[in-house]
């Protein structure tokens, strides 16, 4: 990097633990609430955050503006904002570690998102694995409703929004907009496809803007420097504004790191996280959380950002990387997500829920010496038979097997050809016992310190 | 209206219709499990895939899950296409058992329909299968987990369309388990329409299992005799014995759906103790004999006592032609009746009834959904016509307020407003409603006070009701015919007329005490005796012989005095076990049947079976018989209006050579429908008004009732199960049904000293029962709920605590 980069969303992490109110007020916190409400009309707010080309960081990468722009005027009934949390994505831990950081950021983020499209309710749907985030959140959103940042008129602008913290039950697809609302109304979490927008018809019917909350803490930041700085952030031209990249596996600092949007991966790993442990070679990474293709080490100096990665047929995701060393088998680790995509899958359409335990049935043979030669069309013919599941899941999900077959289909083959694992990897046992799979038993909601301690 | 091209011909269909329908009306099938018409699209299974090449969506697309949209080019048999439903199909051949040969969907399963035509026959799946514990989901469903492919048919009719709480969907991903939160029966009132559209064998009907293969199966399309709503059903018949029913459609009526009343009911038909020989005095004979010999008792006794002493009875479980047969058999042998209702007042009720049901005003059970605000007054949907509350559901799903004054504790599956007015208070809750529905809702408080001033408690519900019918434009009023008190049926066509003046439109839907009660109304003209009247004509000693065609009286004893008594019937019925000369009919699903719906729908049940005793109970071990040449077993019963033309022939008169005959002559309102064109199904029945004599009796003035009188209003008390005439005969719907108790107001209980469960003696008509009784809290005082069979009309009882019981 040749200029120096200030964090924008985390510069208010501390390692003594979350910034209290009084300490983001006067690090010029809330300001951008103050110099917005009755000040900026709601379109004008609108107005700057397409300006600024704000995307949204939960995974899709659609313009934040334009989802909003398409919330109906008027007041007739409620509104609501869901700021996402529910960060299932493996690899992921950004939106934990911005909460943690700077709870108030994202409270005053979510108060202008909630003015811009003239929302009163806000819930913030958060992974119940967060226990500890969910409480931070609760204690903060107090606090902000006593110092008069939430609730009714607030800052005396005769604005009201309140906000109250929904734990999620802890499913994957929890963090797909359409599912999160059948979840919040009690209904079982299927995605829904068809019918008019969420920003229309949402939460119980009613105009629904769902973000994730990198997306939205991003606001004030623009509402008080402007579009063009927050455009100017970014590396890239098309680009814009900063990004939490997480870095997971074997480097010598994994983590979180905030860098301008466009930051080249190679930056990322060899940089902020510190390069491979020592004796590890990079071999590849998946870049956007779990549901993206592996990337080649050849592709090291790609931009992290929307376009850069889409045009090389790849996604940013959540911008989180997992990376991969040469000692590590991407059969393995692949059958490893195929699993965890299998169990989180909500079950609705056939080619996820019969389709992703199939090609996880074929991982496990080809990784265990049982993979025969026709195993390698089929598993390309199944992955590609996603596209045409009922949401993007089975897609997402069957991006690292893509990713397999089209830059390491040699490791596959060799694993087919040895008869074994060439890394020596144990064959995992089927996930689970497969037999007699009965009714739900209903027993007592775990008491939250159960809950908390367990996951 | 889009144009759209599949399979290189042109369709033109209704804007909103889906791509698989488009191509259903060109004949193609496109293959499907979750998609079905009258549930919402899932896109669950993505078996309908199908390839777009031209318009304004391309590729491969599901076709359930797209509109159809002018300039779509579909290719439904796309190379593309194809090899993706197979590549679903071996998806969910996975985990599916291979148990077809014991499977009882095998031969009407969609998966194996699909596996063969889509040609997946080698398993590539290396793993094992998945398998699940099955739940004991009650006497009528089977379950069979393993067989799932998740198309969450049942689910989505079972919640979404029916209201179901307790079945569903738990679990994720390859573990989603459709079931109950534990064993037990389902509680739907609508549960069997799961085994209907079920495409696999996981839901299967329990009372069915394992009797025949789907393609040994006798088929007939028939109809529900279950009720008056008149259903559609497919009738299954093996080695003569209906062993299932199924829903048939038709969108006129009950859509796709059906009750299970209707479907678990027809163990009537197949009896062990189903009276098979003609009797006279409790000796076996012949048919001919049989009719000779009553013959020569009747012609006696209208020598002795004239014409007049002869009465006939029937009942609205009689088919039409039965009831024309009979009519006709009476009228030109001076006999009375024939009396096919039990009372003076039900006769009157259903008239009226008929003649307020004009050709504007009905309304058909699939129109009940149309309406945007309904009204129902007097009548227990779920457990006196159990479809209506199904259709009810969709209304109100549409945003349709739904109130109901009924004495009776009402249970709905879907939001209600319950007004528990007395009966006689009926005819002014309705004129509190329409002035709240009229558009001046100004006069809304003072017209509660002073129409329902007894009820202050239900102000507020009705005025909380009140915008919403004040908005509605197309309004429908749905009425019973089993309150006490004068009244009520001249009300419902009076607020008609209000109503339609100031909306769009205003229909009206009765519910008529049995299947063929319009059909039987058709006949009087108002001039008819009642079963009340013959009875009383027994007891004064006018009346000295008693012909009955397939009638239940509530209470028998009184016709043993008689100097002769004639049935005919197919049913072991306490008066058949009385008869002096006994004839066996056939029942509608041996012989066919023409039934009245309660919109005036002339429907007909198509013969199903041959007559004769099941192959089960014929003592030969179950197999069929190997002897050709000797006739069927326990043929011997015939259709009523046969056995009733040989009489009049045998009388000296010309009795009717065709069915039909005898019901045009009856029926002036059937008369422009020729024999030949016979059966007639699916015309509506116009009746004027205008017919000179055609007015329904008045009722008399019911006694003053309420705790202080000692005296209770009885009102007619019916059950999901074993309250019908036929079902009540039905081994399976009389083990559902349960105890029959009396339901009472909870103060009305505390007062006399009843507590739930206690046995209560009640005085009815002269006579006393005991009775175990139920208070509940939603019931108006003085009222007492009996199961209908105990009463043969209702009138007014006294309640007292059985002695030795209690504190």
């Amino acid at each position: 990097m040749s200029t120096p980069f200030s964090p924008v969303l985390l510069r208010n992490r501390r390692d003594s633990g979350p910034l209290c109110l009084e300490d983001y007020c006067s690090t010029g916190g809330y300001e951008a609430l103050k110099a917005t409400l009755n000040k900026r009309s709601p379109g004008d707010v609108l107005e700057m955050v397409v300006e600024a080309n704000l995307r949204g960081r939960g995974g899709a990468g659609f313009p934040a503006g334009r989802k909003w722009q398409s919330v109906p005027k008027g007041r007739g009934g409620p509104k609501y904002i869901l700021p996402n949390t529910d960060e299932m994505e493996p690899g992921t831990f950004k939106d934990r570690i911005l909460v943690g950081a700077d709870p108030h950021l994202v409270i005053e983020g979510v108060v202008l998102c909630a003015y811009a499209v003239q929302a009163n309710h806000g819930l913030f749907f958060i992974r119940p694995s967060y226990e500890m985030d969910a409480e931070l959140m609760e204690k903060e959103v107090g606090i902000a409703r006593q110092a008069g940042y939430l609730g009714k008129n607030i800052l005396g602008s005769g604005f009201d929004f309140d906000l109250v913290v929904h734990r999620s039950a802890g499913r994957y697809i929890c963090g797909e907009a359409s599912a999160q609302i059948n979840a919040i109304a009690g209904n079982r979490p299927n995605p829904q496809k068809g019918g008019p927008r969420m920003a229309v018809q949402g939460l119980w019917g009613r105009p629904t803007v769902v973000n994730n909350v990198e997306t939205l803490a991003c606001l004030p930041g623009i509402l008080q420097n402007g579009a063009r700085w927050f455009k100017d952030l970014a590396l890239t031209p098309t680009g814009s504004g900063s990004k939490l990249y997480c870095v997971s596996g074997p480097v010598v600092r994994p983590g979180c790191f905030e860098l301008p949007m466009g930051a080249p991966l190679r930056d990322i790993v060899f940089g902020q996280a510190g390069g491979m442990l020592p004796g590890r070679s990079f071999k590849a990474c998946l870049p956007g959380g779990a549901s993206t293709a592996f990337l080649p080490a050849r592709h090291l100096d790609v931009a992290m950002d929307f376009d850069a990665l889409a045009a090389i047929g790849h996604r940013l995701g959540t911008g989180s990387i997992i990376v991969f060393d040469e000692d590590i088998c991407l059969v393995g680790a692949t059958l490893n997500m195929i699993n965890f995509f299998a169990r989180e899958s909500c079950g609705w359409c056939t080619p996820c829920r019969e389709g992703l335990p199939y090609i996880g049935e074929i991982l496990r043979q080809i990784e265990s010496g049982q993979g025969r030669e026709e195993y390698i069309p089929l598993l390309r013919r199944m992955a590609r038979n996603m596209d045409y599941a009922y949401c993007s899941f089975a897609q997402g999900a069957v991006a690292p097997l893509l990713g397999l077959l089209d830059s390491f289909e040699d490791e596959l083959r060799e694993h087919i050809a040895r008869r074994s694992c060439p890394f020596g990897a144990v064959v995992p046992a089927p996930p689970g016992k497969t037999c007699a799979t009965g009714p739900v038993t209903f027993g007592p909601t775990p008491c939250r310190e159960g809950l908390s301690c367990r996951i | 209206m889009p144009d759209l091209i599949i399979d290189g011909r042109a369709v033109t269909v209704p804007a909103g219709t889906p791509v698989i329908e488009a191509a259903q009306r060109l004949g193609i099938m496109i293959p499907r499990f979750c998609w079905h018409k009258a549930l919402k699209v899932a896109g669950a299974c993505r078996m309908c895939a199908v390839y777009f090449l031209d318009g304004p969506v391309k590729g491969l697309e599901m076709s359930c899950s797209t509109l159809a949209l002018d300039g779509m080019v579909v290719d439904t048999g796309h190379p593309e296409a194809v090899d993706f439903r197979r590549w679903v199909i071996e998806l969910l051949m996975v985990n599916h058992p291979h148990d077809c040969p014991v499977c009882d969907e095998g031969g009407q399963c969609l998966l194996q329909d699909e596996t063969i035509s889509g040609n997946h026959a080698l398993r590539r799946y290396p793993g094992r299968k998945r398998t699940y514990r099955d739940q004991d989901l009650g006497p009528f469903v089977a379950h069979e987990m393993n067989r799932c492919i998740h198309c969450y048919r049942c689910s989505r009719f079972y919640q979404d369309i029916a209201g179901g709480r307790d079945f569903g969907p738990m679990q994720i991903a390859s573990r989603v388990y459709f079931g109950r939160y534990e064993d037990g029966r389902l509680e739907s009132p609508f549960s069997g329409n799961i085994v209907d559209l079920c495409p696999t064998g996981v839901l299967t009907d329990k009372t069915a299992r394992f009797k025949a293969r789907h393609w040994d199966l006798e088929r007939a399309p028939s109809v529900c005799p279950h009720c008056s709503l008149g259903c559609n059903t497919t009738v299954n018949a093996r080695y003569r014995e209906v062993v299932r029913i199924e829903a048939r459609a038709n969108a006129a009526v009950n859509g796709y759906f059906l009750c299970d009343r209707g479907r678990f009911s027809h163990g009537f038909s197949s009896l062990p103790d189903r009276p098979r020989k003609a009797l006279s005095r409790g000796l076996e004979t012949s048919m001919e004999q049989a009719v000779t010999q009553l013959c020569a008792r009747l012609k006696e006794t209208a020598a002795r006592h004239g014409p007049q002493a002869l009465a006939c009875l029937s009942s609205s479980r009689a088919s039409l032609e039965t009831l024309g047969a009979l009519a006709g058999l009476a009228q030109s042998s001076g006999w009375t009746g024939p009396a096919v209702f039990s009372g003076p007042a039900q006769a009157g009720r259903t008239l009226q009834a008929t003649l307020a049901l004009s050709d504007t005003r009905a309304c058909s059970l699939a129109e009940v959904a149309q309406a945007d605000a309904v009204l129902c007054l007097g009548v227990d949907p779920v457990n006196e016509a159990p479809m209506l509350a199904l259709a009810l559901r969709q209304a109100a799903l549409r945003g349709a307020p739904v109130l109901t004054a009924d004495p009776r504790p009402l249970e709905l599956p879907l939001p209600f407003v319950h007004l528990p007015v007395h009966p006689r208070d009926l005819p002014a809750c309705l004129d509190a409603l329409i002035a709240l529905a009229a558009p001046a809702a100004e006069n809304a408080p003072d017209a509660l006070a002073r129409l329902l001033p007894g009820y202050p408690e239900l102000w507020p519900r009705l005025e909380q009701a009140a915008p919403a019918l004040a908005a509605c434009r197309r309004p429908l009023l749905v009425w019973g015919q089993a309150m006490p008190g004068p009244g009520l049926g001249e009300a419902v066509v009076r607020a008609a007329e209000v109503l339609s003046r100031t909306k769009d439109d205003c229909k009206l839907m009765a519910v008529l005490p049995g299947p063929n009660a319009y059909g039987a109304a058709l006949l009087d003209k108002g001039d008819r005796p009642t079963w009340r009247d013959v009875l009383a004509g027994v007891s004064a000693g006018r009346i000295k012989a008693v012909l009955a065609v397939e009638c239940d009286l509530p209470d028998p004893e009184i016709l043993g005095g008689l100097e002769m008594l004639a049935v005919l019937d197919h049913l072991p019925s306490p008066i058949a076990d009385m008869a002096q000369i006994f004839l066996p009919t056939t029942n509608l699903y041996e012989s066919g049947a023409s039934l009245v719906n309660n919109e005036g729908r002339l429907q007909f049940a198509r013969p199903v079976q041959a007559r004769g005793l099941p192959v089960s109970q014929d003592g030969r071990g179950g197999h069929p018989p190997r002897l050709y040449d000797l006739g069927l077993p326990g043929s011997d019963p015939k259709p009523a209006w046969e056995i009733l033309a040989d009489l009049q022939a045998a009388l000296g008169g010309r009795g009717p050579s065709h069915p039909w005959e005898a019901v045009a002559a009856a029926c002036p309102a059937l008369a422009h429908l020729a024999p030949e064109n016979y059966p007639f199904d699916g015309v509506r029945v116009v009746r004027h008004a205008a017919a000179p004599g055609l007015s329904p009796g008045a009722e008399a003035e019911a006694r003053d009732t309420g705790p202080g009188t000692g005296f209770f209003s009885v009102v007619r008390g019916e059950s999901l199960f074993g309250s019908d005439a036929l079902g009540s005969y039905s081994p399976l719907a009389r083990r559902a049904a349960g105890e029959p108790v009396a339901r009472l107001a909870s103060a009305d209980a505390l007062a006399l000293g009843l507590a739930d469960s206690d046995t209560a003696v009640i005085t009815l008509d002269g006579r006393s029962l005991e009775i175990g009784v139920r208070p509940s809290p939603h019931m108006p005082p003085g009222v007492l709920v009996l199961p209908g069979h105990l009463v043969l009309e209702s009138g007014t009882a006294r309640v007292g605590r059985k002695k030795g019981e209690g504190a």
